[in-house]
């Protein structure tokens, strides 16, 4: 293989004809340059033009971004709304921590209007949750586990051992046999990710 | 003024040793071949010695050492903010942070961020904004940090590039390179990358106008980000130190690509 091109913020890639823009380039007056340092990679797929993209060994920094699948950790929960932190966008680990809103309407689809968040969520519960929103000024990430393969992924009993899902709504623990509710998710193969 | 009083600060006024034996050269030569042997009228930087990523703490860092002056760089982020507003939703924020180390200049300073060092934070941020694609990181903040370490002049040029430099290796998604170069104007002749006594050393003597100037500048895109100027400058001498500033960040731009890629090159082995 012969050794990859490297380039530098700024560096004039080729024209518009040639390729299309991938990640970490842009496009100015018909010329692709690169915004990265890193190595210049090009893809062809079938008849279409090349898709050319600079890519750096370590993964650059994903943001959360709506649609998104996250991961994240229960904070703090109340009444309206459970914080959660994010740690994971699909399987990327954010390197900071960024928080954000399950509000108590978009924990699930159906039957919004029941739901209680103490009977969905509880707190150092790990949830597997889509980015609806990135919020307003006085928000933060709006999430929401409003479907069959969102929810809680892990959680604890009071008895400190880590609960088996039983239903789509409880879990038990294995120690006492009590069971505790909780929005559960029917984990997919291509969610399990993190 | 404020102080710090978690820190041990040292005498108001203390010189370092090596200093006490100095003595400033009365009158610069106006003529004739500089202190350090540059060229005077001519685009004579300074050479550079450049490195990416020392602080492992830091998602990108550069060390910059031109002359004796040295700075080094780190960026943080993109992190969430901590303060909000409408634009913040859109694009991303930049804040920018400029130090001198106490020991920095021939006379102490204080740990406690001065007026000075907020001016070139400023500046700093105005030159950088420009270059780099805010709009990729909405919600979010990077910071970007310059520590001085010695300041023997063009600190702020430098600081400039070692940012620029610093944000690239972090991996943020950046227009262009930035570029630093300032030149000091004395009377009809000038110097490009003065040292610091050929910065400060001239409010003494000397009836000629004299004026700082610096250019940071966007290579690739042939674009000026930032300009700040100071004493006093004719428009034309002004016009003519721009053309000056950029041909000197030109002389800068293949030292700064190469050590670039060297990092990437050194985060990745080809062979992978």
């Amino acid at each position: 293989m012969s050794p990859m091109k490297l380039c530098v913020p700024g560096e004039s890639l080729c024209s518009e004809g040639d390729c299309n823009p991938g990640a970490g380039v842009y496009l100015r007056h018909g010329y692709i340059y690169s915004s990265l340092a890193g190595f210049v990679l090009k893809t062809t797929e079938g008849e279409k033009l090349p898709v050319i993209s600079v890519v750096r060994e370590t993964e650059a920094q994903l943001l959360p971004d709506v649609g998104a699948i996250v991961t994240c950790k229960v904070t703090s929960t109340n009444p309206r709304f459970a914080k959660v932190h994010i740690l994971y966008v699909g399987s990327t680990p954010l390197k900071d921590r960024f928080r954000g809103t399950i509000r108590k309407e978009d924990v699930r689809a159906t039957e919004k209007d029941k739901v209680e968040i103490y009977k969905s969520f509880r707190t150092g519960d790990i949830v597997l949750a889509k980015v609806i929103s990135l919020g307003d000024i006085q928000s933060n990430y709006l999430l929401t586990t409003a479907e069959n393969e969102l929810g809680v992924v892990v959680a604890h009993s009071e008895a400190g051992a880590q609960m088996i899902p039983i239903s789509w709504c409880e879990m038990q623990c294995p120690l006492t046999h009590a069971k505790e509710f909780r929005k559960v998710a029917r984990v997919q193969p291509e969610y399990l990710e993190a | 003024m404020p102080t710090d009083t978690k820190r041990v600060r040292g005498p108001d006024v203390s010189q370092s040793p090596v200093l006490l034996g100095y003595k400033p050269a009365a009158v610069l030569a106006s003529r004739g071949p500089r202190e350090d042997g540059r060229q005077r009228d001519q685009v004579d930087v300074r050479p550079v010695f450049v490195r990416c990523g020392l602080v492992s703490q830091a998602k990108g860092s550069a060390y910059i050492e031109a002359g004796n002056t040295k700075l080094i760089s780190c960026v943080y982020g993109p992190r969430e903010t901590d303060r909000k507003d409408e634009t913040d939703m859109k694009s991303g924020r930049l804040t920018t942070d400029v130090r001198f180390a106490p020991f920095s200049c021939p006379e102490r300073v204080p740990w406690i961020q001065g007026s000075q060092d907020k001016d070139l934070s400023l500046m700093l941020h105005e030159s950088l904004q420009p270059a780099v694609c805010l709009q990729r990181y909405p919600r979010s903040q990077i910071d970007v940090s310059v520590m001085v370490l010695e300041n023997s002049g063009s600190a702020l040029a430098h600081a400039v590039t070692c940012a620029s430099l610093a944000l690239a290796d972090a991996g943020i998604e950046m227009y262009d390179l930035v570029l630093g170069c300032s030149l000091q104007q004395v009377g009809s002749s000038y110097v490009v990358d003065p040292s610091y006594l050929e910065e400060n050393g001239w409010r003494c003597n000397s009836s000629e106008s004299r004026g700082g100037l610096t250019v940071a500048f966007l290579p690739s895109l042939n674009q000026i980000s930032g300009l700040q100027s100071d004493g006093e400058m004719s428009e034309e001498t002004l016009t003519a130190g721009v053309r000056t500033c950029i041909e000197g960040c030109y002389k800068l731009y293949p030292v700064i690509q190469k050590v670039l890629t060297k990092a990437v090159r050194r985060a990745a082995p080809p062979s992978t």
